[in-house]
């Protein structure tokens, strides 16, 4: 009955952003800092690229969140959710789309500063950015 | 885990405990709370053969109870079915060995739904037309190859081709490039409608075969890039085939989907029929295809282009190989003309049904666009919330499609049964969202319950008219533009009424009201 996380999400996904072209922009593009904190607690801080989604973030930094970004950021699915602070959620430059706020209705755990991070690009205004993530299927069963 | 589906069937445990207890299962749930998600652990879970529903008669299973006559259910009534069964049995049915089909487990809770939505892998099978399977996979195997589409298409080749199409179909930004487009089709119907009308404003009792050709030439301009002039005086011919190729698709797919099916055995008539169609279909669709390549191979590279057309982003995902969009266009014709049509008539009966919404409606499209000149932006369309309320609720009451699947990928636990690989499991979407559980006075047409400011609590996999998630319709964006659009523009120009008596809803096999669709259409002054 346990649900088994899969790397497949992440191998069969449309990368937005190709290797060669990751290793090209990381030589001309400003990095920033986000860092993603798990339901647990552990916090996971990462390098992104100017004008990167947090979803090419996880997905070009590998890392394993349960079935994160399942629809490859086509706006079909609420998995690339994340919480944001409330002062950070108030800074974005674009408040969510009807098609996202349809998407987050029907997010795990949504909450008043929820967003999908296939939506959020990080730019230099937010560098250092922390989001956290909702319990994911797993969580909610363990 | 929903409270209802629980108690429901724990009533019916306990009940019959000196009987059916066996000591594999406990079931330690047997208070009205709702359980934590954590408990699901120590629950025993109920094995498959325990899910109440219909009996199954020896050899010809539940096949007899569709079959006519004799049968308790007719297909067109299939609404009335579920809401039948779900007041017989509860929350999870389940209705199995019916002739050539896989067992079917119903379900009427939201929540399990969402649950089974959550545990999607990563390549979700959804059932699908039998027929169109065959054509792609055995009958035409050598055109479609490992690139069936996405309807009727599973595993890695769906999932081959949605990756490779799904960017440019679903991203919004590449939608709202048609406003224009679906605006002026939008026009052409107005004006139609104006010629077609007669001395009482009132449409022919066939008004359904007009509104198909709204979709079909809407849906043209976007899969194909070409204006196929079907809402013009004089048709041209290959125009006039390719509509009653679908013409007759749609009136043939629906009996070998539903009724006994011969087809398998032998090729029956309506098979036949079904197979040149979508042949025909195939042919002059591939030769529209074929000409737009030619276009754009003289054209200059188009991918730097952010007003690049679809069909240019897809031609150019495999610039040699012009099957891909036109599987992708036979796709969208096959699923994009009829719901949409449906849609549209069943909302234009519920305006009619509806005249103080509708007057809201007329007013709202005034303020917004005062001039009936003014073209729509995105601008517009964001504000329209009153329409996008309207079509919503009809959604919630008259679901296109009553409701939608998966076939389970894998072994998991519904409503405190294990079910097991394989089977169908139905999402009952139009008994779900016309309860009293998940809407408050579910029996009313309230669109302004969908308005941010009085926005009800209600769960959230209750009303999904589109589904949800890796499988989620992949005409959504232009459904829904197509849609707006057009309702905008009927309701501004036409007070739409209907004088003849009410009609029913029935299953034909999409949802739509049964009768002459003879609005009538006076104009606004």
């Amino acid at each position: 009955m346990k649900y088994i996380p899969t790397n497949k999400f992440i191998q069969s996904r449309s990368l937005t952003t190709t290797i060669n072209n990751l290793q090209e922009k990381e030589k001309s593009t400003p990095q920033y800092e986000v860092t993603f904190v798990k339901k647990n607690g552990e916090r996971i801080k990462v390098t992104c690229n100017e004008g990167d989604s947090l979803l090419d973030v996880v997905l070009n930094n590998n890392l394993d969140f349960d079935g994160y970004g399942a629809c490859g950021g086509t706006l079909t699915c609420s998995t690339c959710h994340v919480i944001l602070k409330k002062e950070d959620f108030d800074r974005l430059p674009d408040t969510p789309t009807e098609e996202e706020n349809d998407m987050l209705d029907l997010a795990y755990e949504y909450t008043d500063t929820s967003r999908l991070g296939c939506q959020i690009r990080i730019t230099k205004d937010l560098n250092g950015l922390e989001v956290c993530l909702p319990s994911s299927i797993n969580d909610a069963r363990s | 885990m929903n409270s209802n589906c629980f108690s429901r069937n724990n009533f019916i445990a306990l009940k019959f405990s000196s009987l059916m207890f066996n000591k594999r299962l406990r079931i330690l749930n047997l208070n009205n709370k709702r359980t934590s998600k954590s408990s699901a652990d120590d629950r025993y879970i109920r094995g498959y053969n325990e899910i109440p529903g219909p009996k199954a008669l020896p050899l010809i299973g539940n096949s007899w109870r569709f079959l006519p006559v004799i049968g308790q259910h007719r297909i067109e009534k299939i609404d009335v079915m579920s809401k039948q069964l779900r007041e017989q049995y509860g929350d999870i049915v389940k209705v199995d060995k019916i002739l050539s089909r896989p067992d079917m487990v119903l379900l009427f809770d939201a929540e399990q739904i969402e649950k089974v939505f959550r545990n999607e892998d990563t390549l979700p099978f959804r059932p699908s037309m039998s027929s169109l399977n065959y054509y792609k996979h055995v009958l035409r195997k050598d055109f479609f190859g490992d690139e069936g589409g996405v309807i009727a298409v599973h595993g890695e080749n769906w999932l081959k081709f949605r990756t490779k199409v799904q960017q440019p179909i679903l991203q919004p930004q590449i939608a709202k490039l048609y406003i224009n487009v679906i605006e002026e089709t939008a026009e052409l119907f107005v004006s139609r409608i104006r010629k077609i009308r007669r001395k009482n404003n009132e449409v022919g009792e066939n008004f359904l075969n007009d509104i198909h050709l709204w979709s079909l030439e809407s849906i043209a301009q976007i899969a194909l890039d070409i204006k196929l002039g079907c809402l013009d005086d004089a048709v041209r011919k290959d125009t006039e085939i390719l509509i009653a190729a679908i013409h007759t698709f749609f009136a043939n797919v629906a009996i070998l989907e539903f009724k006994v099916p011969f087809w398998k055995i032998f090729n029956t008539r309506t098979w036949k029929k079904c197979i040149t169609a979508l042949d025909t279909m195939r042919n002059v669709t591939m030769k529209y295809i074929t000409q737009a390549l030619e276009k754009k191979l003289i054209q200059t590279n188009n991918s730097s282009n952010e007003n690049a057309s679809l069909l240019q982003r897809i031609l150019e995902l495999d610039p040699k190989n012009p099957k891909l969009a036109t599987i992708l266009a036979l796709d969208m014709f096959l699923v994009g003309i009829d719901t949409t049509s449906a849609a549209v008539a069943s909302i234009l009966y519920q305006l009619s049904q509806h005249q103080d919404k509708q007057h809201i409606l007329f007013n709202e499209i005034c303020s917004i666009l005062p001039n009936r000149n003014d073209k729509l932006t995105t601008k517009e369309l964001q504000r329209l919330i009153y329409l996008k309320a309207f079509i919503k609720e009809t959604f919630r009451m008259y679901p296109v499609v009553l409701g939608n699947g998966r076939c389970l990928t894998k072994e998991m636990e519904i409503c405190g049964y294990q079910v097991p690989k394989g089977v169908h499991v139905i999402f009952q979407h139009y008994v779900i969202s016309n309860s009293e559980h998940y809407f408050k006075n579910a029996n009313k047409f309230e669109p302004e319950r969908w308005l941010k400011h009085n926005k009800e609590q209600t769960h959230a996999f209750a009303s999904l008219p589109f589904g949800f998630g890796k499988r989620m319709c992949l005409g959504r964006r232009f459904a829904e533009l197509e849609i707006q659009i057009l309702i905008a523009k009927l309701v501004q120009n036409f007070h739409i009424e209907y004088t003849r008596q009410p009609l029913e809803y029935e299953v034909q096999p999409l949802y739509l009201p049964k009768g002459p669709l003879s609005f009538t259409f006076s104009d606004r002054t």
